[in-house]
């Protein structure tokens, strides 16, 4: 098994587009909030930011493109065409030629993804935290630790999020552009939780209320139920995706 | 050795395979021959467990693919293509499939010289020609040094110097005990490297046998396919 994740993080690292990933989703959340410093000194200092315990840990949401990235790629590289000569060859055929197994193949697969995540996660979250000290420390408190385990919990789940859509779809394209919309230009889930009070629920939503005190979402989710309701989404979407990548043809 | 037994597959509602049955033995190269679309890639995808048959079994030293541990020490795969994700390099793909199998990082840089890819290393698997990814295929499936090595149109591809190459290699691989399974639609170039023939036809093997058994009484090899498959030589297929 130990040979099997040093394999899966050896593929994963070698990917240009993980390293993309990796430094977009590591810097983004630090840069953000050196950039918003002055807006937030002002807001801070007119009253119209009172409650501060949310600063910095507010921020990290952004990075998630990079633990996006990462989910979907760890999957989306076994199926995308290796080359014109021969468009329907894909790297799957030498990882099952390779890992047989399939279910020792997703457990390696889901650690490397895991130990890759949860490194930058905690690299980032340091850093913006830091970063939000240094800046506004007068007015931040420092936020106890669960919340940054928290919010560390919810960039791996995020990523795991993306893995298992795509150990769905087996395409990469559809969830990432949907994930990345639906994080960053319109929340669709935020949206719906304005129609129906069920969409408190969805992943995204919950899982933001493990770390986040400060939301107008219609439903309030204490911090360690939000946590199990975002597992599991999880655990149901990857036993899914991993009962379809044990049954079909590679 | 390999044996593949009553093996049938329907695929989209489409029966591919009819009760596929042969075996290869190992010191001897078995040409498993049939015209496009004949059904020797899917009989090989099952061998290899990357699909699953409807019924009937497929064995690599008497153990289903699967069930195989450390694979790439017993059985060696060449499919399409060269397997690599392209935006890796020749050495990074080998290395991570070497990690896989247990095998030491040096064993990259030995099948690279193996294939004549030394120099080509450290380029991106997406800038190399046909005949490049074919070499580097080819380099991983020797990776484990397997007793088996399983093909799939190896020449495809390959310029005249690389079939003759591979044709060496192939013989050379069988004379030291090796089972060597390939497949090809290439009569001509079968016949020069084959001890046995499996010949398949729309998903049935239509005969199998050393090669002289099975070019029997006709001049060529391709002869005794037409014959056999009763396909008209030029016909539309």
């Amino acid at each position: 098994m130990v040979n099997l994740v040093r394999a899966e993080l050896r593929k994963l690292l070698g990917l240009p587009t993980a390293w993309v990933g990796l430094v977009l989703g590591t810097l983004v959340a630090p840069v953000v909030v050196l950039l918003n410093a002055p807006y937030t000194r002002r807001a801070i200092a007119a009253g119209t930011l009172t409650d501060t315990s949310d600063l910095g840990l507010r921020d990290l949401g952004i990075g998630l493109i990079g633990p996006m990235v990462l989910g979907v790629i760890v999957v989306s590289s076994e199926y995308t065409s290796t080359g014109r000569d021969a468009p329907g060859a894909r790297q799957l055929t030498t990882t099952l030629a390779a890992v047989p197994h399939r279910l020792r193949l997703l457990a390696a697969k889901t650690t490397a993804l895991v130990l890759v995540v949860a490194a930058q996660a905690t690299v980032t979250t340091a850093a913006t935290l830091t970063l939000t000290q240094v800046l506004h420390g007068e007015h931040a408190p420092v936020p106890a630790p669960t919340r940054v385990a928290a919010a560390i919990l919810y960039w791996t789940l995020t990523a795991l999020l993306a893995y298992a859509i795509t150990l769905i779809t087996r395409n990469g394209i559809v969830p990432l552009t949907l994930l990345i919309i639906n994080s960053s230009v319109v929340s669709v889930s935020y949206l719906l939780t304005k129609v129906t009070d069920l969409a408190s629920y969805l992943p995204d939503i919950v899982g933001a209320q493990m770390f986040i005190r400060d939301t107008d979402f219609p439903v309030q989710v204490p911090p360690v139920t939000a946590g199990l309701v975002m597992t599991a989404w999880i655990v149901a979407l990857l036993a899914v995706g991993a009962v379809l990548f044990q049954r079909r043809d590679a | 050795m390999i044996t593949i037994d009553h093996v049938s597959k329907t695929k989209s509602r489409t029966r591919i395979l009819y009760d596929v049955t042969f075996e290869a033995r190992p010191g001897r190269v078995t040409g498993f021959l049939g015209p496009n679309g004949a059904g020797k890639t899917s009989t090989l995808r099952i061998l290899l467990g990357l699909d699953s048959p409807q019924s009937g079994t497929a064995l690599i030293c008497g153990r289903p693919y699967r069930k195989l541990d450390r694979p790439l020490t017993t059985v060696g795969a060449l499919l399409d293509g060269s397997g690599a994700h392209r935006a890796r390099t020749a050495r990074a793909h080998l290395r991570w499939v070497a990690a896989s199998n247990g095998l030491p990082d040096s064993r990259a840089d030995e099948v690279l010289e193996t294939v004549g890819l030394t120099g080509d290393a450290r380029k991106r698997a997406g800038r190399f020609s046909l005949g490049m990814s074919r070499r580097l295929g080819l380099a991983t499936a020797l990776l484990g040094d397997p007793e088996v090595l399983v093909l799939d149109e190896p020449v495809n591809g390959l310029d005249p110097a690389g079939i003759r190459w591979m044709r060496g290699f192939l013989r050379d691989s069988a004379a030291q005990g090796r089972t060597v399974l390939l497949s090809s639609h290439l009569m001509g170039e079968l016949a020069e490297i084959a001890d046995d023939v499996v010949v398949i036809d729309k998903g049935r093997v239509v005969t199998h046998g050393s090669l002289a058994d099975v070019t029997g009484g006709h001049r060529t090899l391709e002869d005794a396919f037409f014959a056999l498959t009763a396909t008209e030589a030029g016909g539309p297929w």
